[in-house]
């Protein structure tokens, strides 16, 4: 590509010439560079720091001004950290519950997305309408009815027909695991996902006699692997940071979330600040790794919704 | 929520399948029709049930809720529009509003400026960009909780980093978010630094699509570095500021799990925001009623936001 620009007569240092005019000087480039490094490392300081407590030992902690790097790697602060406060039971809790909120999205929101986007069903467009209104409701708009449908929820935890007389599904997988199953922004976008594609596929697939189930399945959905892949991680991430849902829903200890889990800790015992970086670094650490390894689909993600 | 603001692709799609009855196998096309119609039904109907439950009929439920007095144990009582009028006599929740009004307006404009900085410098050929990207962005991956346990112990007045690196260089340090007069401040430098991340991708993405000439043409005519920033990069990027304000500030207003873990709306309310009030009404002090009406208010406020938005992004769709 450079070649083509080349004039006769320069000499052959100067041939990418387009890359070396729009280079800036090298010290500007050392400026930006020394800038965004202080920059990202600031960003990064708390994350730093949280790693660093989680390896002292109390006697460490206690000094002032505070160590910067621990004196002796205190590793056993994890396993003891564990005995402190069930934290392994919060993770797998964690993680059972963001599992279950991704498959439910997965199946139940491409299903919808996909006959919104590509089967002319009658009506289709109020339902659209009524997603999309859906859009804009904010968690708080809805987190008394949510948490009042589940306490009343009949026959379950004792209640009646009526949902009188019980506890309903608080303290249940049920109360974790159903409400936030699904979200009206995951039907969108598979909605928008599965109209990119073309439509020349579904009539041959039409003509070829292939029910619309089928179609979905085996045709479009394989296409839109790189979208399922988004929407997944953007559902796992959410609710694996979900706090104020798992609060209010559960009070027995063998059913907390990691972060439900840490802020109790902490409400418990305020002064074990290495335990309790140890239990944040097992929090944060799944969702690093995640972001790490799959941030095209992350940032794909995000810039597609918006809104975290 | 940019695409919320487009139902033309569904008219677009279904004008077709609306004109071909008038096709000649007209029986036969109508039976295929109600097929597809069954099918359509079928699969949509889970996500129908389960959004109309859990999302639609409790915002209705808000609504009618907010005109009640209820404590969960008893039936509701009808008592109108009391606990509006409550609502507009509480110092607490009038003081929650003007916190939040303050904490939104420090974190969304800061964050933004500094995300808006480091998208135009990731912009371009640099090694370790992808670095530079993930460290910013990294705040907004991991969890609010945890993110504020961290700061908390930062922020702690014995042994916290933020007193010690103040003690270097000869500034005393702070019970920060014990002192009324600094916790919204530290709530507000959290929120400023873990919104960064979001909004630089929006920023980045929306640098993509400028196109490079114009910088190019500007180099021929010698303009600085400085000026075409403000010449071109700043007017291109209007539509992309507009859409992050909004979502920022609806973000913003939903602060919640920061002030649970580093404040507790405290000292002294310094730091209660509306979102607070809603969770102390409903579920300290069971009042069912006002705190549906308090989120019918936060509602109100968001709602304004979300209009705003629709008409942005609708603006750069045409």
């Amino acid at each position: 590509m450079t070649t083509t620009r080349m004039q006769p007569g320069t000499t052959p240092a100067a041939v990418p010439k387009p890359r070396i005019k729009r280079r800036r000087p090298w010290k500007g480039r050392l400026l930006l560079n020394v800038i965004l490094s202080l920059g990202a490392f600031t960003m990064i300081i708390p994350f730093l720091w949280m790693i660093a407590t989680s390896l002292k030992s109390p006697a460490e902690l206690a000094q002032f001004p505070p160590t910067l790097l621990p004196q002796v790697w205190q590793w056993s602060n994890y396993s003891e950290a564990l005995q402190a406060a069930p934290f392994h039971l919060y993770f797998r809790n964690s993680f059972l519950i963001s599992a279950g909120h991704t498959i439910i999205t997965l199946v139940l929101g491409s299903m919808a997305g996909y006959a919104l986007a590509r089967i002319p069903f009658r009506g289709r467009e109020w339902v659209f309408m009524g997603f999309v209104a859906m859009l804009m409701i904010p968690t708080y708009t809805k987190i008394v009815p949510q948490f009042l449908l589940v306490k009343f929820m009949p026959l379950f935890g004792g209640n009646d027909i009526f949902g009188q007389g019980g506890t309903g599904w608080l303290n249940t997988w049920w109360a974790l695991i159903i409400p936030g199953g699904l979200s009206a922004t995951a039907i969108f976008l598979f909605r928008q996902f599965y109209l990119s594609l073309p439509r020349e596929l579904e009539e041959a697939a039409r003509l070829d006699g292939l029910n619309e189930f089928r179609i979905y399945a085996q045709i479009y959905t394989p296409l839109i692997k790189p979208a399922l892949a988004t929407v997944a991680l953007l559902t796992f991430q959410e609710s694996w940071n979900n706090f104020l849902w798992p609060l209010l829903v559960t009070t027995r200890d063998d059913l907390r979330v990691i972060q439900v889990g840490l802020a109790v800790f902490q409400q418990l015992d305020s002064t074990s600040w290495h335990y309790l970086m140890a239990g944040t670094t097992l929090a944060t650490v799944p969702m690093v790794v995640l972001f790490l390894f799959c941030q095209k689909y992350f940032i794909q993600g995000f810039t597609h919704a918006g809104i975290k | 929520m940019s695409a919320s603001t487009r139902p033309a692709p569904t008219t677009r799609l279904l004008r077709p399948a609306r004109a071909l009855p008038s096709a000649p196998r007209r029986p036969d096309r109508s039976r295929s029709q109600r097929k597809l119609s069954r099918a359509g039904w079928l699969m949509v109907t889970p996500a129908v049930a389960h959004i109309g439950l859990w999302t639609a009929l409790p915002v209705l439920a808000t609504f009618a809720l907010s005109l009640t007095d209820y404590n969960i144990f008893d039936a509701p009582r009808w008592i109108g529009i009391d606990n509006y009028i409550q609502i507009w006599n509480d110092p607490t929740f009038r003081l929650a509003t003007w916190n939040t009004v303050v904490y939104t307006f420090w974190t969304v404009p800061v964050s933004m400026a500094i995300a808006m900085v480091i998208a135009v410098a990731l912009n371009q050929n640099l090694w370790l960009r992808t670095w530079y990207r993930t460290a910013f962005f990294l705040p907004q991956v991991t969890a609010t909780v945890a993110i504020a346990m961290v700061w908390l112990w930062i922020y702690n007045p014995q042994q916290g980093l933020l007193n010690a690196a103040l003690s270097v260089i000869g500034i005393p340090g702070q019970a920060w978010l014990a002192n009324p007069d600094w916790s919204l401040w530290a709530v507000i430098l959290v929120g400023a630094w873990q919104g960064i991340g979001i909004k630089m991708l929006i920023y980045i993405a929306a640098l993509q699509n400028v196109d490079n000439s114009l910088y190019e043409a500007a180099s021929v005519d010698g303009a600085s570095v400085v000026r075409k920033f403000f010449a071109i990069t700043l007017p291109m990027l209007k539509p992309a500021t507009f859409f992050v304000l909004v979502i920022s500030i609806i973000g913003a207003f939903q602060v919640f799990d920061q002030i649970y873990v580093l404040t507790d709306g405290g000292p002294a309310n310094a730091t209660t925001m509306m979102t607070y009030e809603v969770y102390r009404s409903a579920f300290q002090n069971f009042q069912m009623g006002l705190a549906s009406a308090q989120s019918v208010c936060l509602f109100a406020f968001l709602l304004v936001m979300t209009l705003i938005s629709r008409r942005a992004t609708r603006g750069d769709d045409e």
